[in-house]
């Protein structure tokens, strides 16, 4: 299973591109995408889950185009939008049923697939509730359920631990890791933990183009043996900023402990290993 | 003072900004266009007996003054009465709850950002009336002031105190839009039956918020003068009878009287007092969740917190097999076409229905019917928009042949809701064997329908098929011809033309929505 973007642009008016002569292959396993507001990650989701159309360029899945052809996709696509509501007068049974109705699917085991994904997603207790009256993270969970409705082979997920709490984050992470043997996986988000833990291939992205992409391995190495820490004084703190490329900072009393990605570190400092977020932040933020 | 001004700019803007204002405006402007009738035309709209006036300055513009000052006070309360809401939706409100802006000033803002919103449909409607002038007049001269003042003394302060009224219909009524239409459905007739029946006296003028009947009787008093007598009545709207007796005349303007003007000034005040005693009671966003819960009892984070979720493996999931019907949608579709709004308004509904059987079968069909399917007005103005207000376009989208599977469920749902609702009538018509009314009702049901549909893909919102609708239902119950889509008095070919209407709405639905779905 391939899906293969090849030189997509997303033009909104003459200077504003959503998405810039983006080219990607994506294989079996989760990739991660990650990249700033703005970056033009929604843009790439939404227009692989056929919502958006691309101004030019080429999308397949396994040679099909999807442009011409999204119903190819439809079929198997599970798609969690960053931004998505309900019907708040449905409960959980009769939503889900709803979204099976649209993706085409039904049949006598319809009733206990939902109730078995409820129970996945730890809802099945409120499952008779109107899901207007759902916490946020209760809603994202809904979300998540009906993505896995119909047997995805390709599940977009699009800022899905927006809402979660820390424990919940921890089993959708779980529950992704599990889905991934058999699907192209694509999930974004701000969170570079979330990413970190589970994705094989990460992409990373900044106004509408690829800045990089590989294994996690592969976009950690740009940075290796680059990264350090130091401790200076709260007062210098601006005059390093203007000279070295800082990551984090963590305030201990009157001093500043800095993790900075330097190619000329500053004598004192210590390396250290170099992570994923490191890698991110350097290759967003700073102008090289 | 730049803060409240900044209020009222941001949501003018934000209101006039969307196609729903445009294309009232537009129709807006085609209704206007109607309200000088050309010569040959086979209506009047405002005539005194058997006179009408001569097209010069004056009766152009007192004519259009206060046409404008009734059409634009009955469909600018709908078009108007959410701004409020908007706020609770678009959950601004409780941003404005935590600043210092007083419930007052507030209020005043959206009463204010309301009369912007029609000033400037009227701004609009007072220019072509001129144009109307400069194209039916013949050989008059033009007064600017014969338009001005007219629109200044009667249609300006209709519409502010109708702004004012919508913003205490949402404080009082809150998120009940359908109680709020029916409240002011029964106020917009008791003032027109009040101001526009038999001769009135100058107080009637004062107690005329419309400002209407004190032109009226100004023309009324003309033709005495001309002609010697006082049996003539002014009417006013759109009349069909025959135009062959009518006579003309020259109407040269109106002495406004000292009273009139004083209580035009007091409509104002009476509207900001309005607003005043509506900000003690404004619930400043602090809004009751409407979802009821099913089990009140239990809380929802007690449910879910002492449950260890199961692990979800794709392949341990039951089968599912493909299933492209749309008998799921349209079950969901009717649930939620049934859960939409307060649970004991299907009393009215069913109320009406018992209405249909029993009532005399004309004032059921011409009456009863029309209203009893205008109560729907909020069940089927989201029908195509709901996705949308609710964010799930991007599911639906996504969906597997949405514009073939789930467009025509809605629509197909929204059909049996008014076929069931008229389901009366086709029995008194089938044991009275006439066929042609049970076709006519059918094919007004599914024009009904669709043409919510269409205004809602189109506009992207449901407050121009509420204002349309409501004004279309306005004219069926004063028997304007035109209006009858629902087969009163059926032809094989109105039957058809309904239809023709309906085969093109359905059409532009899907184009439009198919262009949607492509570049959302």
């Amino acid at each position: 299973m391939s899906l293969v973007i090849q030189n997509l642009s997303k033009k909104y008016n003459k200077e504003k591109y959503g998405l810039r002569d983006y080219s990607l292959t994506i294989e079996k396993g989760i990739l991660g995408l990650l990249g700033p507001n703005g970056a033009g990650k929604s843009t790439l989701m939404k227009i692989i889950a056929t919502i958006s159309k691309p101004t030019s360029g080429i999308l397949t899945l396994d040679g099909n185009d999807l442009i011409h052809d999204p119903n190819y996709i439809r079929k198997m696509l599970g798609y969690l939008p960053q931004d998505f509501g309900v019907y708040a007068n449905l409960n959980a049974y009769e939503f889900l049923t709803y979204i099976a109705a649209m993706k085409g699917v039904g049949g006598p085991n319809l009733k206990s697939r939902i109730e078995m994904l409820l129970e996945g997603v730890n809802l099945i207790e409120a499952a008779r509730l109107p899901i207007g009256t759902y916490s946020g993270g209760m809603k994202q969970r809904i979300g998540i359920a009906q993505a896995l409705l119909n047997d995805p082979k390709v599940l977009i997920f699009d800022e899905p631990t927006v809402g979660l709490d820390p424990e919940e984050r921890v089993r959708f992470r779980n529950l992704i890791s599990n889905l991934a043997h058999d699907c192209i996986i694509i999930l974004s988000s701000h969170i570079v933990s979330d990413i970190e833990t589970i994705a094989d291939a990460v992409a990373i992205m900044k106004s509408g183009t690829l800045i990089t992409t590989g294994t996690q391995a592969d976009v950690i190495a740009q940075v290796e043996g680059k990264v350090f820490e130091t401790i200076i004084d709260s007062t210098a703190l601006e005059a390093f900023r203007a000279k070295q490329f800082v990551v984090n900072t963590i305030r201990q009393k009157d001093k500043m402990r800095l993790r900075y990605i330097s190619n000329q570190p500053v004598p004192s400092s210590t390396p250290f290993a170099a992570t994923l977020e490191d890698a991110y932040l350097f290759l967003t933020k700073s102008n090289n | 003072m730049n803060d409240f001004i900044a209020m009222i700019k941001g949501d003018y803007l934000q209101r006039t900004r969307s196609y729903a204002f445009l294309i009232t405006l537009a129709i807006s402007l085609y209704i206007a266009y109607t309200f000088v009738p050309p010569p040959d035309a086979n209506y009047t709209t405002v005539r005194i007996g058997n006179y009408i006036g001569d097209y010069n300055s004056a009766w152009i513009g007192h004519v259009t003054a206060i046409m404008t000052s009734v059409f634009l006070s009955l469909i600018g309360f709908f078009l108007v009465n959410n701004s409020v809401k908007k706020d609770i939706e678009t959950e601004v409100g409780m941003i404005i709850a935590t600043t210092r802006v007083s419930n007052f000033s507030y209020l005043m803002s959206k009463v204010l950002s309301n009369f912007l919103v029609l000033l400037s449909i009227t701004a609009i409607v007072f220019v072509m009336s001129i144009g109307i002038f400069f194209l039916r007049s013949s050989g008059f001269d033009f007064e600017i002031s014969s338009f001005l003042i007219p629109y200044l003394f009667v249609t300006i302060p209709s519409l502010f105190f109708i702004s004012s009224l919508a913003v205490v219909g949402e404080v009082f009524l809150g998120r009940r839009s359908v109680i709020q239409y029916i409240a002011f459905f029964f106020l917009f007739n008791v003032i027109i039956a009040n101001v526009q029946v038999g001769k009135g006296s100058e107080f009637i003028t004062w107690v005329d918020p419309f400002g209407v009947k004190v032109v009226t009787m100004g023309l009324e008093n003309h033709i005495k003068t001309i002609m010697g007598s006082d049996e003539r009545v002014a009417s006013m709207g759109f009349n069909f009878s025959s135009k062959n007796e009518l006579k003309v005349f020259v109407f040269n303007g109106m002495d406004w009287p000292i009273g009139f003007l004083v209580s035009r000034l007091l409509w104002f005040a009476f509207g900001v007092g309005l607003v005043l005693l509506s900000s003690k009671f404004f619930h400043r966003f602090d809004v009751r969740e409407k979802i009821r819960l099913v089990k009140k009892s239990k809380v929802l984070s007690e449910i879910t917190e002492h449950v260890s979720p199961k692990t979800i493996s794709l392949t341990s999931l039951p089968a599912i097999t493909t299933d492209h019907g749309i008998t799921a949608f349209i079950k969901t579709e009717l649930l939620m076409l049934y859960r939409k709004g307060p649970r004991w308004f299907w009393l009215f509904n069913a109320g009406g229905m018992i209405a249909l059987i029993f009532a005399p079968r004309e004032i059921a069909h011409q009456f009863i019917l029309p209203v009893l399917w205008f109560l729907q007005v909020g069940r089927w103005s989201d029908l195509t928009t709901k996705e949308k207000t609710n964010r799930i376009h991007h599911f639906t989208y996504a969906a597997y042949q949405p514009l073939r599977r789930l467009l025509p469920s809605q629509l197909i749902a929204g059909i049996i809701l008014a076929l069931v609702l008229a389901s009366p009538l086709f029995v008194r018509y089938a044991i009275a064997q006439q066929f042609l009314p049970i076709a006519g009702i059918v094919a007004g049901g599914i024009f009904i329908v669709l043409f919510a549909a269409c205004l809602g893909i189109i506009s992207g919102g449901k407050k121009l098929f509420e204002v349309l609708f409501f004004a279309i239902t306005y004219m069926n119950i004063n028997l304007i011809p035109f209006a009858d889509y629902f087969g009163f008095s059926p032809t094989y070919t109105s039957i058809l033309l309904v239809l023709t209407l309906s085969l093109l709405l359905a059409a532009l639905s899907g184009l439009v929505r198919s262009y949607e779905i492509r570049h959302s």
